[in-house]
């Protein structure tokens, strides 16, 4: 029963996800323009980056799906895309996100305390270096801060992800499982990352891809952007560029002066991150779902 | 938090009460907050709102849900969320829909009143007809959309009085309403009681752990009886509806008194539901020999050979797996048949019906009397309170011998604190050689 109603990519073309949230490239540098006063754009996806990893940091904390983390980080992006990182703390902003994400996927409601308590643990254990102090935010500027995520949402809370896509696709191929687990990892985009992974274990996906009628060349400039992406993590792994992060923020960013005052683990990205979920840039989420669909939307027909 | 970001979205914050009149225009009152008919302070057309204030402060799971689910649906019968207000000062949430100035329990209860009064109403030939096939292309959009209502009945249909969407069904009340592709947990744990007793499926009381499209349906077959009679066809006392087991030994007594005990070649699987040890061990088949829906029926005058009943028992099929779906359903010949079902239900006529009545103080102190809902659909206490009156339990197919019974209305809590319309019956087992009704003030 679950494959017939899963295909329901009539859906997602009237969603506010497609109607509302596919930002490009001109929208997103125009909200993004007063940030990039002071930060690079490459700067600017290293804080993406970092907090994306502080939202996966405390989802896990939490036993969260990842499918609750995930909508968690992309109502992350989507306020950032609308707001300056200086209007809210993002520190703030990834538990409100998370807070709120879990009831929206109805993993049921994270108690108040058990909130606060993991953001401390969290920040405690595993970001000291760009935090040293104590988590500072109590339950009641969540709160507060949660009505201003909604309001900026406009109130869009359902999200979009590629997972299912991804298996059903999966499912039709009749892949050997290695490839699945590789692509599940690089699971911003369904399609490109299957192309992807077909690339890295050699295999030749062209005929079905070609049956499905995507446009190979979005799926193309979507696997370079996600590789694109992997470079920038290459990079973000140098404790020079966290610094020099470090300095502009301090200066120019009040809110966010205290993210990185000694970060120097270097390690700590790269191992992990490809490990756990890749986070995207909010263009390359928009872009995927707008592939999958595509595809959703021709599989439709000849169904 | 950025001083001048607040100050700046504070000035740019539309507020409710700056844009909306509705002072004193209350319609209706329950756990999910209060519900006010509203106009737009400056308006040009003086179309009306239904404005919801969700009970309590902040963004509960539930308002959480009802806003995710209502910002992403559009479809003529499913009720339209036009505007979320964020009060950030008192952290209230007011949605806005569109005012729906009818709904079937008000309209059921009319026309039962009415035949109790012998001052039967003209009712448009077509009606119950338009308005099936709109709650069922409603549900097929929620279904299409892995949406489950989950709480169909009679309160949570709106129909649009005058205006542009005149005589229009909106599905309402989606709180409960979740998205069920891949459920993250089984439905049964979030919760335990959900859909009113009389219009359960009966694999929810013998207590399956996932709610299906099929549930839905079944509940579309009990509107759809009580629309072609006016009697709850499962109705049933209920006062252990606190209870989070699903079984319900009186409600299933009910069901098999209507529609017979169910044949095991009919219903194979009924051996793997999880109550049904104690199905066995309470229920005897032979009890129920003489029942089915054909006779039950036919002592309300709606004929075994009709494409209307035909389509009824499709509806009411205790086998889920073998229950009809909305799809298979609209294009069922019941449609096809002259005269077809029309987009205004009234036809053009005029509505018989009361408008919404406001609340006062005093209503709202001793839960409200009647008219709730208005454009939500939610139907916690929209129902009125204890008003004894003596009518007949509607006719069951048993061969004991008939007994009148109180019929009243009780607070009876179920999920969200429902008030629902109760027979107190001491004997469940009723004939019907009689259909007289008392003045029945529901």
């Amino acid at each position: 029963m679950i494959l017939n109603e899963i295909n329901m990519a009539g859906n997602f073309w009237h969603s506010s996800h497609y109607q509302q949230w596919l930002l490009d490239k001109q929208d997103l540098a125009r909200e993004r323009r007063h940030d990039l006063k002071v930060l690079s754009e490459e700067e600017y996806q290293k804080i993406m980056i970092f907090f994306a990893n502080f939202i996966q940091s405390l989802g896990e904390q939490l036993k969260l799906r990842q499918q609750v983390i995930a909508t968690a980080t992309v109502y992350f992006k989507r306020f950032y895309a609308r707001n300056s990182l200086k209007c809210i703390d993002p520190w703030l902003m990834a538990p409100t996100c998370v807070f709120l994400s879990s009831k929206v996927e109805e993993f049921g409601v994270i108690s108040n305390s058990r909130l606060i308590s993991t953001c401390q643990q969290v920040v405690k254990n595993r970001y000291s270096h760009a935090y040293p102090q104590e988590y500072p935010y109590r339950i009641n500027v969540v709160l507060e801060c949660e009505f201003y995520l909604l309001e900026m949402l406009d109130c869009c809370l359902v999200i979009y992800h590629p997972y299912r896509p991804l298996t059903e696709y999966f499912a039709e191929i009749n892949c050997e499982d290695t490839l699945y687990a590789l692509a599940w990892r690089i699971v911003n985009d369904s399609l490109p990352c299957l192309h992807i992974a077909c690339v890295i274990q050699q295999k030749d996906l062209k005929q079905w891809l070609a049956e499905l009628n995507v446009d190979m060349d979005k799926i193309l400039e979507i696997s370079r952007q996600i590789l694109s992406l992997y470079e920038l993590w290459k990079m973000y792994d140098e404790k020079q560029d966290i610094q020099g992060l470090h300095y502009k923020k301090t200066a120019n960013l009040h809110s966010l002066s205290k993210m990185s005052s000694e970060h120097s683990d270097g390690g700590f990205i790269s191992a992990r991150r490809i490990d756990s979920k890749a986070k995207l840039t909010r263009e390359n989420i928009a872009k995927s779902d707008f592939v999958i669909s595509t595809i959703d939307q021709h599989r439709l027909c000849y169904i | 938090m950025d001083y001048e970001y607040k100050v700046k979205t504070a000035q740019e914050r539309a507020k409710v009460e700056d844009l909306f009149d509705f002072e004193g225009c209350k319609v209706g009152r329950g756990t999910y907050g209060h519900v006010y008919k509203a106009k737009r302070k400056v308006s040009t057309d003086g179309r009306e709102y239904a404005l919801k204030q969700i009970e309590g402060t902040g963004i509960s799971m539930s308002a959480c849900r009802e806003i995710a689910l209502l910002r992403e649906l559009k479809h003529p019968n499913v009720i339209n969320l036009n505007k979320v207000f964020l009060s950030h000062t008192d952290r209230k949430v007011w949605l806005l829909f569109d005012f729906a100035e009818h709904d079937l329990w008000h309209i059921i209860k009319f026309h039962r009143s009415a035949k109790a009064n012998k001052k039967p109403v003209d009712v448009p030939r077509n009606m119950v007809k338009s308005l099936l096939y709109q709650i069922l292309d409603g549900i097929h959009y929620l279904h299409a959309n892995w949406v489950l209502h989950r709480d169909l009945k009679p309160a949570n249909i709106l129909v649009m009085g005058e205006g542009i969407e005149r005589g229009r069904v909106k599905i309402a009340d989606m709180g409960f309403a979740r998205l069920f592709n891949s459920p993250l947990k089984p439905l049964a744990d979030l919760d335990p009681v959900v859909v009113t007793f009389w219009y359960r499926a009966p694999e929810l009381l013998l207590g399956a752990r996932h709610y299906t499209k099929a549930i839905d349906i079944w509940a579309i077959g009990c509107i759809f009886a009580e629309l072609l009679t006016y009697e709850p066809i499962f109705h049933c006392r209920q006062e252990d509806i606190k209870t989070s087991n699903p079984y319900h030994h009186d409600q299933l007594d009910r069901i098999f008194n209507v529609m017979g005990f169910p044949q095991e070649k009919d219903w194979e699987d009924i051996r793997k539901m999880p109550e049904h040890p104690t199905l066995t061990k309470d229920f005897k088949r032979s009890n129920y020999v003489n029942c089915t829906l054909v006779k039950y029926m036919e002592k309300h005058k709606v004929k075994p050979d009709s494409k209307q009943f035909h389509l009824l028992q499709k509806l009411l099929t205790m086998d889920p797996t073998k229950r009809i779906t909305s799809e298979q359903a609209m294009k069922d010949p019941y449609f096809m048949e002259e005269p077809l079902p029309s987009q205004d239900v009234f036809e053009g006529k005029s509505i018989p019906y009361p408008k919404r009545e406001f609340l006062t103080n005093e209503d709202d102190d001793a839960a409200d009397t009647g008219a709730s809902k208005a454009g939500t659909g939610h139907s916690s206490s929209n129902q009125p309170t204890a008003k004894r009156v003596r009518v007949m339990p509607p006719a069951t197919t048993t061969s004991t011998s008939m007994t009148t019974s109180d019929y009243q209305h009780m607070h009876n809590v179920q999920g969200g604190n429902q008030q629902g319309m109760v027979f107190t019956s001491g004997n469940m087992a009723q004939t019907s050689t009689s259909t007289t009704y008392g003045q029945s003030r529901f």
